[in-house]
């Protein structure tokens, strides 16, 4: 097992290491370079060095790269250019919220997706398994940026019920206001992985259905409720912790969308905000870090699948 | 000839016959014919301003309202389909002349060259698409090329992991064996033998993408990093329309509605063609496992 773990992160060595070397590239490829791109236009010369030297532009490449890896490594990240704060530090006190929004939608996704995908396994085939197919074909395909839109017309404009705009408040502070807030938001991205998740719960449940256990459960005179519950659900589940743990490696940075329909303060919002001022170390430092721990926590997944299904070899 | 074209409008006869993909290909034909024709068909214009009436609500003379300059939001939408379809298929053909290639020469040739490739292909798919497209956005410039490229780029690994799986077991085929054997050299047997015969994944894929792909233009116009204005763009429009919730609350119906349908009947037309080339996959191996033994 310690094995399988050690040679799946030695994998990750070469991707990361590519990754990070694209990443860092971004501020070079930048059209007129990472100076004029911080300075401006109308900059003097005496600027021009000035960022130059802070930036380490100087020195030869593999230097610059090499310096930049190990510090990123140690945790430093640079400064942002317009907050003129650390770059990690920006970057973590926007992570509980992207966090709480993430567990939130999962937590709809589950609370939609499971029974959805329980009946119509139950009864393939029939016009219930078809209207709710359909449903989750229409989950998977209205772009959560118009549901947001529409759930934001509902519920804030028409009824007044909630927030427009969501703040990001800590679920242990103030659970009420942290519901209110979180509430859209968590429905729009809940309701999207719910249809991920019924579609790849059905196809497995169905799939178990028809093994020769479930003959031998139900033969022996077993109550059908403890076949499905006590037998089949538990096989099911398995392959389906995969894609809650992949659609949750998501989360850590898909939620760029969610965030900005509702303007929702996370980490999706601070990398758009990035972009569209031109905080280059800022953008990198996001992305760096939204890609390590959704590379990890891919890993992670693969690992607890080959924990809890012993039936997996660790190839 | 005549056989191939006659199995081409079989296939496409039993995907109409599943009344949703019917649906869905009437929808689409319908959008692309108004999206590209609209300048003849149409007396409408998606650019004209009307500072006299901005933000109105759905009337007679403007079915769906309109903006904050005053344009028609359903020329707007009609318009709105040229930028989603033509960014779509750009980007599918990008995806697949990069994707479809580093799939034949991996799955080929394996060993580092099978190795090199794939870990490329695996930096591709280390972040959400979305991310990966912004970050290129973020080099490139906001312009319509970078959107078009951004979003092509995100479509590469799944084209070369399809096309590889599909070369690694076409490989130990009789038939590509034979051309090995026959002394027909790697090229020819890649662009002659195994790409012929793999077109069915390949081509579910294209559909399937086409639906990815407008989805992600849109979502980066929304997040304004995409198509910049004023190309009518779906995602530009919901984006503007959100900052009218209250004024306008019928904006973002339209755009919502029309980028909605279009992806749906994708999917649907995507999933029809799988399982109805799934069908004939079958059929195919059927025949062959015939032959052999005959």
């Amino acid at each position: 097992m310690i094995g399988y773990i050690v040679r799946r992160l030695l994998q990750l060595l070469p991707v990361l290491l590519l990754a990070s070397i694209g990443i860092w590239s971004m501020i070079y490829a930048v059209p007129g370079g990472p100076v004029a791109t911080i300075v401006g236009e109308n900059a003097t010369p005496e600027q021009i060095r000035d960022v130059t030297e802070r930036l380490g532009l100087d020195r030869p490449v593999l230097v610059q790269y090499w310096s930049w890896l190990t510090r990123a490594i140690a945790g430093d990240l640079g400064s942002s250019l317009h907050a003129r704060e650390p770059v990690l530090y920006l970057i973590m006190q926007r992570v509980p919220a992207t966090l709480q929004l993430g567990f939130a939608a999962t937590l709809v996704g589950l609370l939609l997706g499971i029974p959805v995908a329980v009946a119509s396994a139950l009864a393939p085939g029939s016009w219930l398994d078809r209207v709710l197919s359909g449903w989750s074909a229409l989950a998977l395909g209205v772009p959560t940026f118009w549901l947001g839109i529409l759930m934001i017309l509902l519920f804030a404009v028409e009824l007044r019920w909630l927030p427009s705009a969501s703040a990001f408040v800590p679920f242990f502070e103030s659970p009420w206001q942290a519901f209110r807030n979180t509430l859209m938001p968590a429905l729009t991205l809940g309701t999207y992985v719910s249809g991920i998740f019924a579609r790849f719960l059905r196809a497995s449940l169905l799939s178990e259905l028809r093994a020769d256990y479930v003959r031998t459960a139900r033969s022996k005179g077993l109550p059908e409720r403890d076949v499905i519950g006590r037998h089949v659900m538990r096989n099911a589940l398995l392959p389906f912790v995969t894609i809650v743990g992949l659609s949750m490696a998501a989360f850590i940075g898909g939620t760029v969308v969610t965030e900005a329909v509702f303007t929702y303060p996370g980490l999706g919002r601070l990398l758009i905000q990035a972009i569209s001022s031109r905080d280059y170390p800022l953008i990198q430092g996001c992305i760096l870090f939204i890609l390590i721990i959704y590379v990890m926590i891919n890993v992670l997944v693969d690992v607890l699948y080959a924990y809890i299904d012993p039936r997996i070899e660790y190839g | 000839m005549t056989g191939g074209l006659r199995r081409k409008l079989d296939v496409g006869r039993r995907v109409v016959a599943h009344a949703g993909a019917a649906l869905s290909a009437a929808f689409l034909t319908t959008t692309i014919v108004l999206a590209f024709l609209a300048p003849w068909l149409l007396p409408i214009d998606p650019i004209a301003q009307d500072l006299a009436a901005t933000l109105e609500r759905p009337s007679r003379e403007y079915w769906f309202g309109t903006d904050e300059l005053g344009r028609d939001i359903l020329a707007r939408v009609i318009y709105g389909a040229r930028t989603s379809l033509l960014t779509a298929g750009g980007a599918v053909i990008i995806a697949a002349m990069i994707g479809i290639p580093i799939g034949l020469v991996g799955g080929f040739f394996g060993g580092w060259r099978d190795a090199v490739l794939m870990r490329m292909v695996d930096v591709l798919l280390a972040l959400p698409s979305i991310l990966f497209a912004m970050a290129l956005i973020a080099v490139l410039g906001r312009s319509q090329a970078a959107a078009l490229i951004a979003v092509g780029i995100t479509g590469v690994p799944s084209f070369a992991r399809i096309t590889r799986a599909q070369v690694l077991s076409l490989r130990k085929r009789d038939f590509v064996t034979a051309v090995e054997a026959l002394g027909g050299s790697s090229t020819y047997s890649m662009f002659r033998t195994v790409l012929p015969n793999s077109w069915s994944p390949i081509l579910v894929q294209v559909v399937i993408l086409s639906s990815v792909a407008i989805l992600l233009e849109a979502a980066l116009a929304f997040l304004g990093v995409g198509i910049p204005p004023p190309t009518p763009s779906w995602g530009e429009m919901l984006r503007t329309g959100k900052s009218f919730l209250y004024e306008a609350p019928t904006y973002a119906v339209l755009p919502g509605i029309a980028l909605t349908l279009t992806i749906l009947s994708l999917d649907t037309l995507g999933r029809t063609l799988a399982s109805v080339l799934e069908d004939r996959r079958e059929i195919g191996a059927d025949t062959i496992a015939q032959r052999g033994s005959a």
